[in-house]
C-alpha cells in the first residue's frame, strides 16, 4: 500500500490504525452506552469506567504514555485519529482528569513510586480523580487561590475551598493546587497536592446547573491531612504543574469529532422534524446553517491538523491551543443550539436524564444546550484565551 | 496529512514578496491604478521571470507544470497547490496585474479543452507572460449558477460565430484573447450544449466596455453579436468543454480564497501593527483589552481561513478525489466569511484612518468582496453543501 499523494489524508499506516480504532468501537462498545451519547446525553460513571477499561486492554485508555505505565505510546497523530474516532462513534472519552490532566503531569513531575502507584490505577479507572483548581475567588484568575496547606510533620494539613469541581461526588480522589507559601509573584507558593476525597474534613456539596443536573460541585477542606508523599513536583512549584498540564493538552482541545457527530444529529434530527408537513430539513435558511457549521467544522479540523504537524508547534502552542479552544467551544455552543431549536417545542418536556429510558431522541437537545454554556467558561474563558492569544501577536 | 509547501513553493513565494515588497507596494499600487491600463507590464514582467506565470502549464507548453508532457486534462496538478502561496503573495499585494484573468482562468481552460496545436499556439506565450488571456463565462442570469450559459454559438460555412454579452470579464482589455463559453443547444443550465470558444477581442463583431472593478482591478464587459470564434478542441465535445468548465471555476476558486487569505493577512498585519503605535489616553491602543480580544478574533479566522484555502487548492487540483467538491465550496463559504468579518474588524480597530482611500486596509476589504462574489458567494456556497 502507498501513501496517498492527497496531502490531506491519512498516511496508510494512519488510516489503519484509525481503521482498527473503528473495528474494536464497533464490536466493544456496549450498546447502551452508544445509544445513550448519540442521543446527546452525558456519559454516566459506569459508562466511563466500563469502556476506559476495554480501552485499557489495548493501551488506548492512555494513549499517549508509555507502555510500561499502562499506555500506547501514541504519537500526537494518533492520539488525535484515536479521540476523533470516539468522539464519532458516541463512545466516552477516557476521563479526561485522570488520563490527560493528572496522567501527563504525573508523567513529568511524580516521583517514581507516584507513577508506580497512581498511573496503573488512573488507566483501568480504579481510581476516579476530579480536578481542585478553581476557587470562589480564583476562576479566570486562578493564581489567586486561597486554600492553605501547612506542613505538620510528614503530614499538610488542608483547609479552604474548591469550587464548580466537576464529578467530585463522584471521585475517589482530587488533584488540587493549594498554597504553601507566598512568593513575590502570586504564581509562586502554590503546591499540586494529590487529595484522597475519603480524608476526614471533605465535604461535597452539589451545585445544581442550568440543565438541571448535577455535575458541578464545591469541595470544602476543613483541616484534611495529607501526606507529604501526595505533593507533585516541588513545594511551591505547583504553578509549574498547572501550566504543564492546560498547555500539554493541544489535541483533543478542539473536540472536533465531537463536533462532526453533533452535526450528524442536527441533520438527522432535522430531517425526522415535522413542519406544517414537510421535514425540517427541507428548510433552506436551517440548510444554509448546516453548511456553514459543516465548513466551519472542516475548518477546525484541518487547523487542528495543521498545528498538530507544524515542526515549530512547541513554539507557538499558546497562541495555537487558544485558536483551538476558543473556535471549537465555539463550535460546539452553535450545534447544540441549533439541535434545541431543531427539537423545537418537542424539546420542551423536562425529563430525568438518569431515569432507565434516558433515549428519547429529543430529550436531551435542551439541557445539553444549556450545560454546553459552559464551553466558553471552563478550561480557560473565552477571554483568557483572547488575552493569552492576543499577548502572542501584541506583546 | 501534510500541510508543509515544498522548498520550491517557499523559495517562489519568498522571491515573490520580495519582489511585491518592491515595486507592488501600495503606493506604486495606487499610482498604477489611476493610469489608463490599471495595471504594471512592468512589474508583470518581473513576476514572469520568477516562472510564476508558468505555474500550472504543463513543461511541454513552456510551464512548469508536474504534468510532464502528458496531455490528457485532469490528470494532475492542475497547480492550484504550487500557486497557492503565490496567490495568498497576490492578495497581499491587492494585485492589480493579470494573473488571475490570464495564469489561472485563461490558461486553465486551455489547458484543459484545446487540443495540443491549440495549446501549442497558446500556452507558452502565456507561460512566459508575453500573451495575456481573459475568461469570458459568467453571465447576468445566472448570478452565482455555475454553468449558467445564454451565449449561442453558431456553425457557419466560415466557421464559428458567437452571439452574446459577457458582463464580467477580468482583464478583458488586456487579453488578445477571450477564452468564451457559449452553448450549440438545451437550457442555460443544462451541462450538455456547452462548448468553449477563443475569441480575438479585435475581431468585428466584438465590442468590449472597459471597466474597473469595486477593487480597481481592469475587467470588461465583452458583447458578441456575429462574432467569429474559434471551437477549443477537436471537435464539439460538450462533455469535455463542461468538465473544462468546471475545473476552471474551481481552480479560479482555490485561487480567489488564496487570495482572499493573503488579503486577511494583509489587513491583519495593519491592524496589529497600528495597534502598537496608535496612542489614546495616554496609551497605545493595542493595551485595550476590548482591541487586543478583537485582534486575538481576527487571528482566529486567519487561522482557519489559511487551512481552508490549502483544502481548496488540494480539491481544486484533483476534483474527482472524494469530498472535493464539498471541500471546494466550504472552504470559499468558510474563508468568505472569515475574511469579511476579519476586514471589518481591521477597519473599526482602525477608526476613522480605516475609512480612507488612501490607506490600504479598506482596499482590503474591497479586493475580498471582489473575490467572494467571484466563483459563487457565501450563499452560493451553501446551496452546494448538501443539506
Amino acid at each position: 500500500m502507498t501513501d496517498s499523494l492527497n496531502p490531506l489524508e491519512l498516511s496508510a499506516a494512519q488510516a489503519i490504525f484509525r481503521d482498527e480504532v473503528r473495528d474494536f468501537v464497533r464490536t466493544h462498545l456496549p450498546p447502551e452506552i452508544r445509544e445513550r451519547l448519540r442521543c446527546g446525553y452525558a456519559a454516566r460513571k459506569q459508562d466511563i469506567v466500563t469502556w476506559q477499561r476495554l480501552l485499557h486492554t489495548r493501551g488506548w485508555a492512555a494513549p499517549h504514555w508509555p507502555a510500561e505505565y499502562g499506555g500506547a505510546g501514541l504519537g500526537p497523530a494518533e492520539r488525535l485519529i484515536l479521540q476523533d474516532e470516539l468522539q464519532r462513534a458516541n463512545a466516552p472519552l477516557p476521563l479526561p482528569f485522570n488520563i490527560t490532566m493528572l496522567g501527563t503531569v504525573l508523567l513529568k513531575f511524580g516521583t517514581e513510586d507516584q507513577k508506580r502507584f497512581f498511573l496503573p490505577r488512573l488507566a483501568n479507572q480504579d481510581l476516579w480523580f476530579c480536578q481542585g483548581f478553581s476557587e470562589p475567588g480564583a476562576g479566570s484568575d486562578l493564581a489567586a487561590l486561597r486554600t492553605r496547606a501547612v506542613r505538620d510533620g510528614e503530614d499538610y494539613v488542608v483547609d479552604g475551598q474548591k469550587i464548580w469541581t466537576s464529578s467530585a461526588h463522584l471521585a475517589d480522589w482530587i488533584f488540587a493546587l493549594v498554597r504553601t507559601g507566598q512568593g513575590t509573584r502570586k504564581q509562586e507558593g502554590i503546591s499540586f497536592l494529590l487529595i484522597d476525597m475519603r480524608s476526614p474534613g471533605v465535604t461535597v456539596r452539589p451545585i445544581i446547573s442550568i440543565d438541571g443536573e448535577h455535575h458541578l460541585n464545591e469541595v470544602f477542606f476543613d483541616g484534611v491531612r495529607v501526606p507529604v508523599a501526595n505533593l507533585v513536583g516541588e513545594e511551591g512549584r505547583g504553578w509549574d504543574c498547572a501550566k504543564y498540564l492546560l498547555s500539554s493538552e493541544r489535541t483533543g482541545i478542539a473536540n472536533v469529532g465531537l463536533c462532526w457527530e453533533r452535526l450528524d444529529c442536527a441533520r438527522q434530527l432535522a430531517a425526522s422534524v415535522q413542519q406544517g408537513g414537510q421535514p425540517l430539513l427541507s428548510d433552506s435558511k436551517l440548510a444554509a446553517e448546516l453548511a456553514l457549521l459543516e465548513a466551519d467544522i472542516r475548518a477546525l479540523e484541518l487547523t487542528n491538523w495543521r498545528f498538530l504537524l507544524d515542526p515549530d508547534t512547541a513554539r507557538k502552542t499558546p497562541g495555537f491551543a487558544s485558536v483551538l479552544k476558543l473556535k471549537g467551544s465555539e463550535l460546539m455552543q452553535e450545534l447544540t443550539t441549533l439541535i434545541a431549536r431543531i427539537a423545537g417545542p418537542a424539546g420542551l418536556e423536562r425529563r430525568d436524564a438518569q431515569s432507565a429510558d434516558a433515549t428519547h431522541p429529543l430529550a436531551a437537545a435542551v439541557p445539553r444546550y444549556l450545560f454546553f454554556r459552559a464551553a466558553t467558561i471552563y478550561g480557560g474563558s473565552s477571554e483568557v484565551q483572547k488575552d493569552i492569544l492576543a499577548k502572542t501577536i501584541l506583546g | 496529512m501534510n500541510f508543509q509547501a515544498s522548498d520550491e513553493q517557499q523559495q517562489l513565494a519568498d522571491s515573490l514578496a520580495r519582489v511585491l515588497q518592491d515595486h507592488g507596494a501600495f503606493e506604486q499600487r495606487r499610482a498604477i491604478s489611476k493610469t489608463e491600463a490599471g495595471w504594471n507590464p512592468a512589474l508583470w514582467g518581473q513576476l514572469a521571470q520568477l516562472g510564476v506565470t508558468a505555474l500550472g502549464i504543463p513543461e511541454a507548453y513552456g510551464g512548469l507544470g508536474r504534468l510532464d508532457g502528458q496531455d490528457e486534462p485532469g490528470e494532475l496538478s492542475g497547480g492550484a497547490v504550487d500557486r497557492q502561496l503565490a496567490m495568498q503573495a497576490f492578495g497581499h499585494a491587492l494585485l492589480l496585474e493579470p494573473y488571475l484573468a490570464s495564469c489561472v482562468l485563461g490558461a486553465t481552460a486551455v489547458r484543459e479543452a484545446a487540443s495540443p496545436a491549440q495549446k501549442e499556439a497558446l500556452l507558452p506565450g502565456v507561460a512566459a507572460g508575453e500573451a495575456l488571456l481573459a475568461w469570458a463565462h459568467d453571465e447576468t442570469a445566472g448570478r452565482h449558477a455555475p454553468l449558467w450559459v445564454e451565449t449561442r454559438a453558431r456553425r457557419t460555412a466560415d466557421g464559428w460565430r458567437l452571439d452574446g454579452v459577457k458582463p464580467l470579464v477580468l482583464h478583458a482589455a488586456a487579453a488578445g484573447h477571450c477564452v468564451v463559453s457559449a452553448r450549440l443547444h438545451g437550457q442555460p443550465d443544462e451541462p450538455d450544449g456547452l462548448l468553449l470558444f477563443l475569441v480575438d477581442t479585435r475581431n468585428t463583431g466584438v465590442s468590449l466596455r472597459p471597466y474597473r472593478l469595486i477593487d480597481d482591478t481592469p475587467a470588461g464587459e465583452l458583447s458578441l453579436r456575429d462574432a467569429p470564434a474559434q471551437l477549443l478542441g477537436q471537435d464539439a465535445d460538450h462533455a469535455r468543454a463542461a468538465a473544462a468548465i468546471k475545473t476552471t471555476l474551481a481552480a479560479g476558486s482555490a485561487a480567489a480564497c488564496a487570495d482572499m487569505v493573503g488579503s486577511m493577512a494583509c489587513a491583519f498585519e495593519l491592524t496589529t501593527a497600528y495597534v502598537n503605535t496608535r496612542q489614546q489616553f495616554g496609551r497605545l491602543i493595542g493595551e485595550y483589552q476590548a482591541v487586543r480580544h478583537r485582534v486575538a478574533d481576527m487571528a482566529v479566522h486567519l487561522e482557519m481561513a489559511r487551512s481552508m484555502a490549502f483544502a481548496a487548492a488540494v480539491a481544486a487540483d484533483d476534483l474527482a478525489a472524494p469530498g472535493a467538491l464539498a471541500d471546494m465550496a466550504r472552504a470559499k463559504l468558510a474563508i468568505g466569511r472569515a475574511a469579511r468579518a476579519l476586514c471589518h474588524a481591521a477597519i473599526q480597530t482602525h477608526g476613522g484612518i480605516g475609512m480612507t482611500e488612501e490607506y490600504a486596509v479598506g482596499h482590503c476589504l474591497r479586493r475580498i468582496h471582489v473575490m467572494d462574489q467571484l466563483f459563487g458567494d457565501e450563499a452560493a456556497q451553501a446551496r452546494r453543501l448538501k443539506p
